[in-house]
């Protein structure tokens, strides 16, 4: 199956071309860093570091828009270079660390979405309960690890 | 400038990072997520400029809020870059992509302390007339190429 992908045209073309696999990992590292930037921005939010003045619905609402646009970006961008070398990254321990991770930090985000969220009105411009701190705590150290592993791919 | 990069690969301080393996991934994430703090910053505040985000507050409270984290995020950056610049350095200095992104980061630098002083000036500064509209339009635009063209130009280091 990922052998099966590695061997698909587009697939030759990005392992094959000199610029195509550069070009492609520009755009996920410009995508990835909007998202982080994004993400951080409402966690600090929620941990009352930053934003202090603003009400935590309406930092999420100006930058989960951000979030979402750059993430399709850089899962596009990302996908497009793990079908060029399907089999190595599959077995690239720091490129499974970072796959765990992201649906770690998916859960907890549905998590926050469907249960913490839901009482934001009483505390929207006040302090955030434990529960929605340490879904922030979480969300930050699942980020900063699929950063770290990925920036990981290129050293093992 | 090679013989500069050659001494200070000789270092004790540049032998010492070069033999750890950990320390150019590690020093890079950081790098890498205090990138993400100056693009969400200064994007969010040029999307405003350019008045493609209608919606919350207005440029120059954003410039307030949001340019202090943007030079918190740019320290780190500066000890970071160094800090990769001390482990290799013919990899950065002698690199025309590194250089390129060097000048490019000196003019952001620039553009952002006069959209900082301009935003303190007075409440209404960016939407006060036309020509300052049209003047926070255009500083956002070249905010915002620049702040791809560093990051493209830093990627592109490792393959030029």
């Amino acid at each position: 199956m990922l052998s099966w992908l590695e061997h698909r045209p587009f697939a030759i073309a990005i392992a094959e071309s000199t610029w195509l696999f550069p070009i492609t990992e520009t755009v996920h590292v410009l995508a990835l860093t909007v998202v982080i930037g994004a993400v951080a921005m409402m966690d600090l939010r929620l941990l009352g570091v930053g934003n202090k003045d603003r009400p935590v619905s309406e930092v999420i609402a100006s930058a989960l828009p951000w979030a979402w646009t750059a993430f399709t970006v850089a899962f596009i961008a990302g996908s497009m270079m793990f079908c060029s070398k399907a089999v190595s990254y599959a077995a690239n321990v720091p490129f499974r660390i970072k796959m765990v991770c992201m649906v770690l930090a998916a859960i907890n985000m549905l998590v926050f979405h469907f249960f913490t969220a839901r009482g934001m009105a009483t505390w929207d411009e006040g302090r955030p309960p434990l529960s929605a701190r340490l879904a922030a705590v979480f969300s930050l150290t699942l980020w900063v690890v699929i950063v770290a592993s990925g920036r990981w791919i290129g050293f093992v | 400038m090679q013989d500069f990069c050659d001494w200070l690969a000789a270092t004790t301080l540049s032998q010492f990072f070069a033999g750890q393996d950990w320390f150019v991934p590690t020093v890079q994430t950081l790098h890498i997520l205090s990138i993400a703090m100056v693009l969400i910053t200064l994007g969010m505040l040029d999307f405003r400029l350019l008045h493609l985000t209608r919606r919350g507050p207005a440029p120059e409270v954003l410039a307030g809020r949001f340019i202090p984290w943007t030079w918190r995020a740019l320290t780190v950056l500066l000890v970071t870059g160094a800090l990769l610049i001390i482990t290799e350095p013919t990899r950065e200095l002698m690199n025309n992509a590194f250089r390129l992104k060097m000048v490019m980061v000196v003019v952001l630098i620039l553009l952002t302390v006069t959209v900082q002083r301009a935003s303190a000036r007075e409440p209404g500064y960016w939407n006060a007339s036309p020509g300052r509209r049209r003047l926070g339009g255009a500083l956002g635009i070249a905010s915002l190429v620049l702040c791809v063209g560093i990051v493209a130009a830093g990627r592109l280091i490792a393959y030029v």
